[in-house]
């Protein structure tokens, strides 16, 4: 029974590492080694190390089996070579349909990669009980809850996609780059794009998920942070953050008074 | 009575973090980014502080 076990899950990892491995090369290739080679960026130490960063990323997340590094480092390392040369991510590289293909390749990446890294087959189970409560389907607020969970999935999908394809192939945004930024539009276009994707980020963040929080229960971080609040709100007085947003004001106050005094 | 200065002071510090913002809008209209942005840390910084004042006069409702 446990050398059964063992084997579902083996099979179930190397899955998991098959796909995170084709998709992340796929994501790899279509947006940091394609471009490059369409640009001819892929000349100089520094260029062809910012070009293999993410790939090395990529396996370092594999061989770890680490989601962090999957989901959040190796995104963040796509960025680098596109950093260092921004025409690979300008609007000639890619064109709308082309646009549309690695937009699917990135989310098929990174479901493919959060989905199965986490998915494991259960072992079957030695017996089978039926509970009065399992004919009644789920709870109410579990069906609701898991709307709101699809609804925040296909607005990942959504928004970022909007943004950034606004900003890339809107052709008023475009005449107004090359009117205010000549000779520099792709390294304009690319800071837009990366400020689409940091505002997205943030909202999601604050709004989407700051709704989501209050409604979890028995989850560790939220209950300290309440038991922290009521002892913090039964002493009465201000916290360390009170203090230290009058210690920026005054700071930032006195910068400003520095700095008219200078000029 | 401390309920009530604390939350005379929350209003009287939030409602006036907003002259801060107003005034980061007109720096920013004159392109003067450095000023804008230490005027809007001051801004942030007020509406912090007013959020603790109107926590501490929370408190004292208790």
């Amino acid at each position: 029974m446990a050398v059964a076990e063992l084997t579902t899950e083996r099979r179930w990892r190397t899955f998991a590492d098959v796909v995170a491995f084709a998709l992340g090369t796929n994501v790899w290739i279509s947006i940091v080694i394609l471009p490059a080679i369409y640009v001819g960026a892929l000349h100089g130490g520094l260029r062809i190390f910012a070009a293999m960063l993410p790939f090395a990323v990529l396996v370092l997340g594999l061989v770890r089996r680490s989601e962090g590094i999957l989901l959040g480092l190796f995104p963040a390392a796509v960025l680098v070579p596109v950093s260092l040369e921004p025409q690979l991510a300008s609007q000639h590289v890619y064109g709308e349909i082309r646009f549309a293909l690695v937009a699917a390749g990135v989310i098929a990446y990174l479901f493919g990669v959060s989905f199965f890294t986490t998915f494991h087959e259960p072992p079957a189970p030695r017996s089978i009980r039926m509970l009065s409560s399992a004919q009644q389907g789920p709870a109410t607020r579990w069906r609701r809850r898991e709307r709101v969970y699809w609804g925040l999935t296909a607005l990942s999908i959504i928004f970022p996609a909007a943004l950034i394809a606004w900003v890339d192939y809107d052709s008023a945004i475009a005449d107004f780059l090359g009117k205010m930024y000549p000779g520099r539009v792709a390294l304009m276009t690319t800071a837009l794009t990366v400020g689409a994707i940091g505002l997205w980020l943030g909202v999601y963040h604050y709004a989407f998920l700051g709704v989501l929080r209050p409604h979890r229960t028995g989850d560790r971080d939220l209950v300290t942070a309440l038991t922290r609040s009521r002892v913090d709100a039964k002493t009465g007085k201000p916290r360390a953050r009170f203090y230290a947003a009058v210690a920026l004001a005054l700071a930032a106050m006195l910068a400003l008074v520095l700095m008219r005094h200078i000029a | 009575m401390r309920r009530y200065f604390f939350e005379i002071l929350a209003v009287a510090l939030i409602g006036g973090s907003l002259f801060f913002f107003k005034e980061t809008l007109d720096y920013l209209a004159r392109r003067d980014y450095v000023a804008a942005l230490l005027v809007m840390v001051i801004g942030v910084a007020v509406i912090s502080v007013g959020k603790e004042m109107a926590r501490l006069a929370l408190v004292q409702r208790d």
